[in-house]
């Protein structure tokens, strides 16, 4: 039967400014995330200045026409570095929080399924680590392995771990109790297949929500470790670096420091404002 | 409520001894050691051996381990490899500077946090709100350091004046003391205001929609009372857990800021300390930051349980 209370009357572009009105965050988020996708896999197609190509000549010039975000110390477009960064920056955040995911939630949902005293041990664990404040942690572990990209991955993949092992092994203690587990043990499903099949499945949206509400944090620690000269090493173009790059010439070339910056926010704020929907979506459920 | 306090610090002393420890492992187990890097090209293997045997760094990890541990119970957190200074006095005095950077944003965040969350969970969805909530989230997304950079920016260029670059002690003059920490503890509580006013604007917003609000105004309480006895009563106990969240953030951005802004305190002595490789400063400033984040952790548990007396119970 069809629904005569709501008609369809606007089409696809009624459609979406209802949705707008409903859930701005969601659509402005979504919107800025499609953008910045695209700039990070293509980015050649909106910067055509190489981002590493010197010119001492053209040193520290302020915004222009020609270049849009000024240049450096040594006379890179700035634009083609913030835009190239853009694949950089992201790819090592996302991955790292990957990384992250798959291993502090494999582990947290082991661990709540099955309890005992390997739940025990890791819990202790995870307290240690949770005991340092996150980006002191990334401190720590980029400053003593030395700074380099694989160190950074490293370190950004420990900090989030926790939180991550924490919402799994919350979500499988809650699942395990639940009727439809007690349903296919008694069938005779083998527990690691229960765990694998069906309370993974069931604890999944959590793991991809904390996902999406951490990768802005995770961004923060990368730039900051960048920023400290901890991150991605120069020539490298990546927001971090660029800012560490750019912070001995704040008062003379702010345009150094200003657009990377933005960058960074720019990204955060529709990471937000989507993990925030998705976060309302879970509460609502 | 005695019996949970000794669990409570005895699971903390617990998690510090190995959050110490796999500092100390992590540190040693790094390819690559102090002495080569102090030495440098110069001096030849004896002169390397002697100074590890200075060092204590000849000995097994473990024993290494065990005999720093006995020192720390003893209140001695060793002497600084490259200052020649005991870590209790550096730790000491750089612990003073932030712990005042702490507090100072703490006030700051709480001050105009606290409010501005209020007035925004009142006017829930009006433009009140959502101008402040798009302001939060945008406090939220910059970061720390860059908000002090453009600061720094902001100020030189409209009052041409910059922050001095020699840090002053409050004792000695508070008024320079807090012109130094004035765009510091700006850029700190930008983002924190922002995480606050949201945290209490839920907060407010969710008593609001509690039926025993409902009823009050129903019965014609008059405003002003349903505010301070029905809201704020309850909205009281999550700002004073959240403080101690928020104390411990400060504690983790004052790192990146403190080197920004020169400023000796503990997160910049953990940095030096892990460029130049000298490990008891770096051993015992990590020690200090863990512990202090635990303790902050207690005392919001502890006051949670004084106000709020349903914890008690359960």
């Amino acid at each position: 039967m069809t629904d005569l209370s709501h008609p369809r009357r606007f089409g696809a572009v009624g459609s979406l400014t209802r949705r707008f009105r409903a859930e701005p965050g969601l659509v402005i988020g979504t919107a800025l995330l499609a953008v910045i996708a695209v700039v990070a896999a293509f980015p050649g197609l909106f910067a055509s200045a190489s981002p590493f190509s010197v010119d001492v000549g053209a040193s520290m010039l302020p915004p222009s026409a020609e270049h849009w975000f000024g240049t450096d110390d040594v006379g890179r477009d700035l634009y083609a570095r913030v835009i190239h960064g853009t694949r950089v920056t992201l790819s090592i955040c996302a991955g790292s929080l990957f990384i992250s995911a798959l291993i502090g939630g494999t582990l947290g949902l082991v661990s709540g399924y099955f309890g005992g005293w390997a739940d025990q041990i890791l819990g202790r664990l995870i307290d240690v680590l949770l005991s340092f404040p996150p980006i002191i942690l990334g401190v720590i572990i980029t400053g003593v392995l030395g700074p380099a990209t694989v160190n950074l991955i490293l370190a950004l993949s420990v900090v989030y771990m926790p939180v991550f092992f924490r919402i799994a092994r919350a979500g499988a203690l809650g699942e395990k109790e639940k009727t439809y587990v007690e349903a296919a043990r008694s069938m005779g499903i083998s527990e690691p297949a229960v765990l694998g099949r069906h309370v993974t499945r069931n604890v999944m949206p959590l793991i991809l929500t904390q996902y999406m509400i951490l990768f802005p944090l995770i961004l923060q620690i990368q730039a900051a470790l960048g920023f400290l000269g901890l991150g991605v090493q120069p020539p490298v173009p990546d927001w971090g670096a660029i800012l560490e790059q750019g912070k001995d010439y704040i008062l003379y070339a702010p345009w150094m420091s200003v657009f990377p910056g933005l960058a960074v926010l720019v990204t955060s704020l529709s990471l937000i404002l989507v993990g925030r929907a998705l976060q309302k979506r879970i509460d609502q459920r | 409520m005695g019996a949970y306090l000794v669990k409570r610090l005895a699971a903390s002393l617990l998690t510090a001894l190995l959050a110490s420890m796999l500092v100390f492992l992590l540190v040693r187990l790094v390819p690559g050691d102090v002495v080569a890097q102090m030495m440098g090209q110069a001096g030849g293997e004896a002169a390397a051996g002697a100074m590890r045997e200075f060092f204590g760094l000849d000995q097994p990890v473990y024993v290494q381990y065990f005999r720093w541990l006995t020192q720390v119970l003893q209140g001695d957190l060793g002497t600084s490899w490259t200052r020649g200074l005991p870590v209790t006095m550096l730790i000491g005095q750089a612990f003073l500077v932030t712990l005042e950077i702490g507090l100072l944003t703490l006030f700051v965040a709480t001050v105009v946090g606290v409010p501005l969350g209020i007035v925004a969970g009142i006017y829930e969805d009006g433009p009140l709100d959502t101008f402040i909530q798009s302001i939060n989230v945008v406090g939220l997304s910059a970061p720390v350091f860059w908000v002090g950079l453009m600061l720094l920016v902001g100020v030189s260029s409209m009052f041409a004046w910059s922050p001095p670059l020699r840090y002053v002690p409050p004792a000695r003059s508070l008024a320079d003391n807090l012109s130094i920490l004035a765009l510091p503890i700006a850029s700190l509580a930008f983002l924190q205001i922002a995480a606050y006013s949201q945290f209490v604007r839920q907060n407010v917003v969710s008593a609001l929609h509690q039926e025993y609000v409902r009823t009050a105004v129903a019965k014609g309480v008059p405003v002003r009372t349903i505010f301070f006895k029905h809201i704020l009563r309850n909205v009281l106990i999550p700002i004073v857990t959240f403080m101690g969240l928020i104390l411990i953030q400060i504690l983790g951005g004052v790192v990146i800021i403190e080197s920004l802004f020169a400023l000796p305190g503990l997160g910049r002595l953990l940095l030096t300390a892990i460029e130049t490789r000298d490990y008891p400063v770096l051993q015992g400033a990590l020690l200090i930051v863990v512990v202090a984040a635990m303790v902050v952790n207690l005392v919001v548990d502890l006051a949670y349980r004084l106000i709020d007396p349903r914890v008690r119970v359960s």
